[in-house]
């Protein structure tokens, strides 16, 4: 038998005890230091979801200012116009809400549903350009 | 750090599901190739019906004899094998994203039940850990290898069930979840975890030699 695996096998009763008291010690420190640490108040301003049938996470968070300041007031970055599957350059669609376009299924008039619309504009846009939240909780940041 | 992240939920996620599944599919060739150089008579009394027999067998809880004789081990087990897979498969937060990658999607379970779904995969891997401390006959088949097996199952879990209740770390927490998952899907076809792959060969060979040679049951 190798040797590293009999000094595990004739460890002592007691050396064991030990072990498991850090092991669950160190468990239940690391949940105390989570909920002392979980609250805390904070204004976020959101997009509202009113759009969705019943959303399972909140609103992204989002400012529209400092979305228009980066993007140098070219509205139709967001606010875009396709036509017959084509993004249309130059136009923009501020006036309509994206729900207008973008039902929350599939269908023949809408291949891009609400929710993947709101996703791959966010998030592929953040990767693009290396900045701003990427993953799931770094815009539905718990209410 | 963004390309970071797209690199560890892009690449990355198709290197780990092919060695993952390459890994398993070369294992289990060299296996049957192994067996028809060193022992080819044993595929003159395998078939199908035994093995499945076999499987089925296995598959329905408590109805193995040795199953009723660990029944607390067993009901863990069960439970723990089970949720392992429905869990990550059937969470939302996964659901959309494969929805995003591929256009497929099925029904998900509620956040919180899976919640706590997640706080028993934990707690049942938690039990594995202390049975092998406190079980002298296992204790003895037990090396380090072991709690570290079951530290790579944990971390996936740990991470998630963190990542989704945004406690700390929120953005490190992610990464942490996506790469030990990543790292358990490439360890499976080298390590006691490629049982996904070997515990139905077992079975088909138990079952064929029980029930074609001995004319026995193997359960």
């Amino acid at each position: 038998m190798k040797p590293w695996k009999r000094k595990f096998i004739h460890r002592g009763n007691k050396m064991k005890k030990w072990t498991i008291c850090a092991v669950v010690l160190g468990l239940l420190s690391a949940a105390g230091w989570v909920v002392v640490f979980a609250q805390e108040d904070q204004y976020l301003e959101r997009l509202d979801s009113w759009a969705f049938e019943s959303p399972r996470r909140p609103g992204a968070v989002f400012s529209h200012d400092d979305h228009i300041m980066d993007l140098d007031d070219d509205c139709s970055i967001c606010h875009h116009v396709y036509e017959e599957g084509e993004l249309v350059p130059g136009e923009s669609s501020e006036d309509y809400y994206c729900s207008d376009c973008h039902s929350l299924k599939v269908s023949p008039d809408n291949k891009m549903p609400l929710e993947a619309a709101y996703h791959n504009l966010c998030r592929d846009c953040h990767f693009d350009r290396g900045k701003g939240p990427v993953l799931c909780g770094e815009c539905h940041i718990k209410e | 750090m963004n390309s970071f992240i797209a690199f560890i939920m892009g690449p990355m996620v198709w290197i780990s599901a092919i060695i993952f599944v390459g890994g398993l599919l070369f294992k289990g060739i060299s296996i049957i190739q192994s067996v028809r150089q060193k022992e080819p008579y044993i595929f003159s009394y395998m078939t199908v019906k035994h093995s499945l027999r076999s499987m089925g067998a296995w598959l329905v809880p408590f109805f193995p004899k040795s199953t009723r004789l660990r029944p607390v081990y067993y009901a863990i087990s069960y439970l723990f094998h089970i949720l392992l897979f429905v869990v990550p498969l059937f969470l939302a937060s996964h659901i959309v994203l494969i929805n995003e990658a591929f256009q497929v999607s099925w029904p998900a379970l509620n956040d919180g039940l899976a919640d706590w779904l997640t706080l028993l995969v934990i707690a049942a891997l938690i039990f594995f850990a202390v049975r092998r401390q406190m079980v002298p006959e296992i204790t003895y088949l037990t090396s380090a290898i072991d709690y570290l097996l079951i530290l790579l199952v944990l971390l996936p879990f740990v991470t998630g069930f963190l990542a989704y209740h945004q406690w700390f770390a929120y953005r490190w927490m992610v990464v942490a979840h996506v790469l030990s998952g990543e790292l358990m899907l490439i360890i499976i076809p080298f390590s006691r975890f490629s049982h996904m792959l070997t515990a139905p060969l077992t079975r088909a060979y138990m079952g064929s030699e029980f029930g074609n040679v001995r004319h026995a049951r193997d359960w």
